[in-house]
């Protein structure tokens, strides 16, 4: 399913959000970085976005405004994803 | 100001009375049970019986799946073996403890100050189960959680009785049993493996449960678990409950084997 490899950062990432929310028969492989992880895509939903908020605080340290605009777009894909944290790790 | 019904014509019109023998008003029409066996203990040989510790649910979406303990999803295959959800029967189920460690492990993790994860709260309340099965069975009867101080099984009946009472011919009750984390066991009786029933009970059809006034039983009584109902189908004692104190027998074990399995076969 996924053609386009995954730099080290998204499969990093891939594998906390299969970790995180217990996806069953997923691989980092299956995930492409270009595809939406919530609603269609991967499938994930509003629960998974608070989990996956408070996964990233755990692990870089970073803290997201629950009701900031721009989350939506920082939690669209893995590579957007992994933008967010490029930028704003601090661990 | 509304207007109430006369509560007296209330009482007389629909009376709350206990099942009597010559009237019984529950009727077992299905049941699973789930049992995980140690791999040396010996097998049930009953094909109601899941004795698997990792069942799979695979009438769940995997995505809704994962959320499920091992309890949760044998709760969700046995009441798709009852057909709960393709009959859109209400359902009730009663626990002591829910589903496991899950609330009391977030205490801990509350007193040590860490964030709580939110998947873990949003399945800590004690009707999670039914919520997850609801959403995949398109359910969208009635349910029920209900936490009775170890008299379940006696809550599970009054539940039915007063669905039945309502005009609804058949419920899905479930019974379950968890182990509490070590350190709360001293302060109550607890299993130490999890385990489920699923029971599909009729105000018409199916095989008479049968209770009796049982007075002097009042003190020996006891918590009635998954494994006693289980034992009480396939032909057992009487199970005896404290409130009300009533002795509880169900008719025509061998028979209600037989003709399920006729059922099942023709299935």
């Amino acid at each position: 399913m996924a053609n386009t490899p995954l730099t080290p950062l998204e499969h990093e990432l891939a594998t906390l959000i299969i970790d995180t929310l217990e996806l069953e028969d997923v691989t980092p492989s299956d995930i492409a970085p270009k595809a939406p992880l919530f609603g269609e895509g991967l499938g994930l939903d509003s629960i998974d976005a608070l989990e996956l908020g408070l996964a990233l605080q755990k692990r870089y340290g970073i803290k997201l405004d629950n009701d900031a605009e721009d989350n939506r777009e920082h939690f669209a894909s893995l590579s957007s994803l992994a933008a967010l944290v490029e930028t704003r790790r601090v661990s | 100001m509304r207007q109430y019904p006369d509560r007296r014509a209330f009482k007389r019109d629909m009376p709350v009375q206990h099942p009597l023998p010559s009237s019984p008003s529950v009727f077992l029409r299905d049941w699973r049970a789930w049992l995980p066996v140690p791999e040396d203990a010996s097998s049930f040989d009953d094909s109601r019986i899941i004795e698997s510790d990792t069942p799979q649910a695979a009438n769940v979406p995997a995505m809704l799946r994962r959320r499920l303990t091992p309890l949760g999803r044998a709760i969700c295959e046995m009441l798709d073996m009852i057909n709960a959800g393709k009959d859109n029967l209400p359902i009730i189920h009663a626990s002591q403890h829910g589903d496991g460690h899950r609330p009391l492990d977030m205490l801990d993790t509350i007193a040590a100050g860490d964030a709580l994860s939110p998947t873990r709260f949003s399945l800590s309340v004690h009707n999670a189960i039914l919520g997850i099965y609801s959403i995949a069975a398109g359910h969208h009867a009635s349910m029920a959680a209900l936490a009775a101080g170890g008299e379940e099984f006696e809550g599970l009946l009054h539940e039915t009785r007063g669905y039945f009472a309502e005009g609804i011919d058949e419920v899905a009750v479930v019974l379950s049993d968890s182990p509490l984390p070590e350190r709360y066991r001293a302060q109550a009786v607890s299993a130490t493996v999890p385990s489920a029933i699923v029971m599909r009970l009729s105000r018409h059809e199916g095989l008479p449960i049968v209770a009796e006034p049982d007075p002097t039983r009042e003190q020996g009584a006891t918590r009635i678990t998954p494994r006693h109902l289980v034992d009480w189908l396939s032909g057992g004692e009487a199970l005896h409950t404290r409130r009300p104190a009533l002795r509880w027998t169900i008719t025509s074990c061998a028979h209600a084997t037989a003709a399920d399995t006729a059922q099942r076969d023709t299935r």
